[in-house]
């Protein structure tokens, strides 16, 4: 709609200057997110929360996406890397999702 | 676990980025060409005074670290003498050195290195205490002044490891080498800037800064945390070991207990000037629960306590076997020791405690019950030590409008005192007085509770207990009065301290549509303990999700009395946050510092 313009007052009326002026500006910044607890050492945004500080935007379950994580050192704070810490974290179970409970808590 | 949805580039770079992990590195590879690196040197250009490093003259540092740190004529060994941190910062790297490196130490080899390291590399109080909620695991919201160096380090890991850090300019480039290289994901995740260089000048007319931001948190690291500072040349100099053997009286807070009072006595373990044993007696305030606890020290730098104690053999009633760690930090006066007790998978429970050296007066610590309502009556217990045991009733005073009627008991740790408190009486802190010793704002008389609040006000659990711990969270309600004014807000306001006669409750926070998130994430008993529910996917759950979810804390106070109207006073209500998620699957911990379990 860009090349028509308005010329009298009925046509001004009907223009929707306001609709291409918001899409040309993307989505309006979003407030900030609600966080718990501040940056410390047991906190990670993004571990924990989703961007709005709450769960519903985490992958699930959460034993779903470990292989993942170990394996592209993903969360190396969170979960133990195959590179260094835990080469062999996941050998015990061949689905964390099913086997979950053969999963070791590592101290690096 | 990454997020489903919405990666928002405030999702990309918290999620994901690998800070500083606060380690040096080992250098493994001896250089190539020894000759070649001599004339190199020669070359280079003279050091500025701070890249000197710390000289490491203990031969037990020397033989256990020197197959790979290489020494120079002034005893300075690589990355070693480049670092000054905490002992637990010690203690991260001596445990990678072993699992990463192939170091072989007996337990009583590190155990040297360690206290040789933190006493000699360590840092001065002046330093460690804006680092203190890093060792003594508190849940604090920390902002760093510089939001690159923040966003660079802190979505790993707290910014207490960073802060708690002193290095040479080369060291922290070292450092984030030392991170880029064993987690290659950290230069996408946050080290480095992607997209075309910014090209339009800032607000200020200047060039944008197109720095990685590795590079501006370098830049920002090694100005704000260099290796020599003068608080670590005079606390060096001065620094001997801590005279702390003796009686000391025992102040405490316990998220969900109330006041802790006790005394402990600190002697000095046999043939060592910086360890020492520990015999601790303390009474809950609020319950009148004792406890005795036997503990052992270590005291670093000559005043960073680290020390863990269990219940004494004679209680066996509450078998403790894991026992509370001790991270407390001793007063340059040797009269004061603050700090924090903890346990829990997470470190999560435990207590604020503050101890002070008991001489030949009395020490008032506080009372049972220090809220006082106007008007009213009854029988409250003033706790200290060494307190005169012929205490009279004149000899306590609260101020106006409040009368002590009659003396019940005195023993040196407890006086029980009947009290009357005027309905006119101004409300307001009052000064505690026992026998010549004030205990500033010992007690507080109020009219009414006219606001409550949770604390925390945003908590957090984790799910546990089939194959991960669980995290627990405590909630405790602090009261409030308006004040003289009246008025909420104010300066004037009234801290009333935490209410024991509070309905706990969990509701919805409604985050998504069809949020059950209260059907599963667990429960809240009348004390206020959050307890987790189990972790692993829940097959009764849409896509067998974990019990996670986010819901609100309620908790309700029914007051008595009438308000101006002679209408009752309606109850209280308030809400906090509380986000119950999942497990971590390392644990960054370091019990060596106190000496093992």
């Amino acid at each position: 709609m860009k090349h028509l313009k308005p010329i009298n007052s009925k046509a001004r009326k009907i223009a929707p200057p306001d609709d291409v002026v918001a899409l040309s500006q993307g989505p309006a910044p979003q407030s900030g997110p609600h966080i718990p607890l501040g940056c410390t050492f047991i906190f990670s945004p993004g571990w924990e929360t989703d961007s709005s500080g709450g769960t519903a935007g985490l992958c699930t379950p959460v034993e779903r996406d470990l292989f993942d994580c170990h394996n592209g050192c993903f969360w190396p704070a969170q979960v133990p890397d195959q590179l260094n810490h835990a080469p062999d974290w996941t050998g015990k179970c061949a689905s964390a999702q099913k086997d979950w409970r053969k999963i070791d808590l590592i101290f690096p | 676990m990454r997020v489903a949805r919405s990666k928002t580039p405030w999702i990309f770079a918290a999620v994901i980025s690998l800070p500083l992990l606060g380690f040096s590195q080992q250098q493994t590879t001896p250089p190539a060409n020894p000759a070649a690196t001599a004339d190199q040197s020669k070359e280079a250009k003279p050091k500025p005074p701070e890249e000197d490093g710390i000289p490491v003259t203990s031969d037990v540092v020397r033989q256990a670290c020197g197959s790979c740190h290489k020494s120079d004529e002034k005893k300075r060994m690589t990355r070693i003498s480049a670092r000054r941190t905490t002992p637990e910062g010690w203690q991260e790297t001596i445990r990678r050195m072993v699992s990463l490196n192939g170091v072989q130490l007996d337990p009583e080899t590190a155990r040297q290195v360690l206290r040789y390291l933190a006493n000699n590399h360590g840092l001065a109080p002046e330093e460690a205490l804006p680092a203190a909620f890093e060792v003594e695991k508190q849940s604090i919201d920390y902002h760093y002044s510089d939001k690159d160096t923040e966003n660079t380090c802190h979505s790993c890991h707290s910014m207490g490891r960073v802060i708690s850090q002193r290095r040479t300019k080369s060291d922290w480039e070292l450092l984030v080498a030392m991170h880029r290289g064993y987690y290659p994901l950290s230069d996408f995740q946050a080290f480095r800037r992607f997209g075309p260089p910014q090209t339009t000048p800032g607000p200020d007319g200047r060039p944008p800064d197109n720095r990685h931001p590795m590079d501006k948190a370098i830049a920002n690291l090694s100005g704000a945390f260099p290796l020599i500072t003068p608080e670590w040349s005079a606390w060096s100099a001065n620094m001997r070991p801590a005279r702390i053997t003796g009686t000391w009286a025992i102040a405490g807070t316990q998220p969900g207990k109330g006041a802790i009072f006790g005394t402990m006595t600190i002697r000095a373990k046999d043939g060592a000037d910086d360890e020492f044993i520990t015999s601790t007696k303390l009474t809950s305030a609020r319950s009148g629960e004792t406890a005795s606890r036997e503990g052992k020290v270590i005291v670093y730098t000559g005043f960073q306590w680290r020390g863990r104690s269990t219940r004494a053999a004679s209680n066996q009633a509450s078998p403790d076997q894991e026992g509370l760690r001790e991270v407390m930090f001793i007063d340059r006066n040797m009269q004061s020791i603050k700090g924090r007790w903890y346990t829990g998978a997470y470190d999560e429970m435990g207590l604020e405690v503050e101890m002070t050296r008991i001489g030949a007066g009395p020490v008032v610590l506080g009372m049972d019950h220090p809220t006082l309502a106007t008007g009213g009556s009854g029988t409250y217990t003033i706790f200290g030590a060494n307190l005169p045991a012929n205490v009279a009733a004149g000899d306590i005073d609260f101020g106006a409008g409040v009368k002590v009627a009659r003396l019940v008991s005195a023993t040196p740790s407890e006086i029980k005192v009947e009290l009357n408190i005027a309905g006119d009486a101004k409300i307001g802190y009052r000064d505690l007085f026992v026998s010549g010793v004030v205990k500033e704002r010992g007690a507080v008389v109020f009219d009414k509770v006219d606001e409550i609040r949770v604390k925390p006000q945003a908590g957090m659990a984790r799910l546990g207990g089939a194959n991960f711990p669980k995290q627990f969270q405590q909630f405790e309600v602090i009261a409030y009065n308006y004040g003289p004014d009246g008025k909420p807000d104010t300066k004037d306001d009234l801290e009333l301290g935490p209410m024991t006669k509070v309905t706990w409750s969990v509701e919805e926070y409604a985050a998504t549509y069809g949020d059950d998130d209260i059907k599963y994430v667990g429960t809240i008993d009348q004390n206020g303990l959050f307890t987790p529910n189990v972790d692993g996917p829940n097959p009764q759950r849409p896509r067998n999700a974990n019990n996670v979810g986010d819901v609100w804390v309620v908790a309700v106070l029914t007051r008595t009395g009438k308000d101006k109207d002679g209408k009752d006073l309606p109850p209280l209500r308030a809400r906090a946050h509380l986000l119950v998620t999942v497990p971590l699957y390392m644990r960054w911990d370091t019990p060596e510092v106190e000496g093992g379990k």
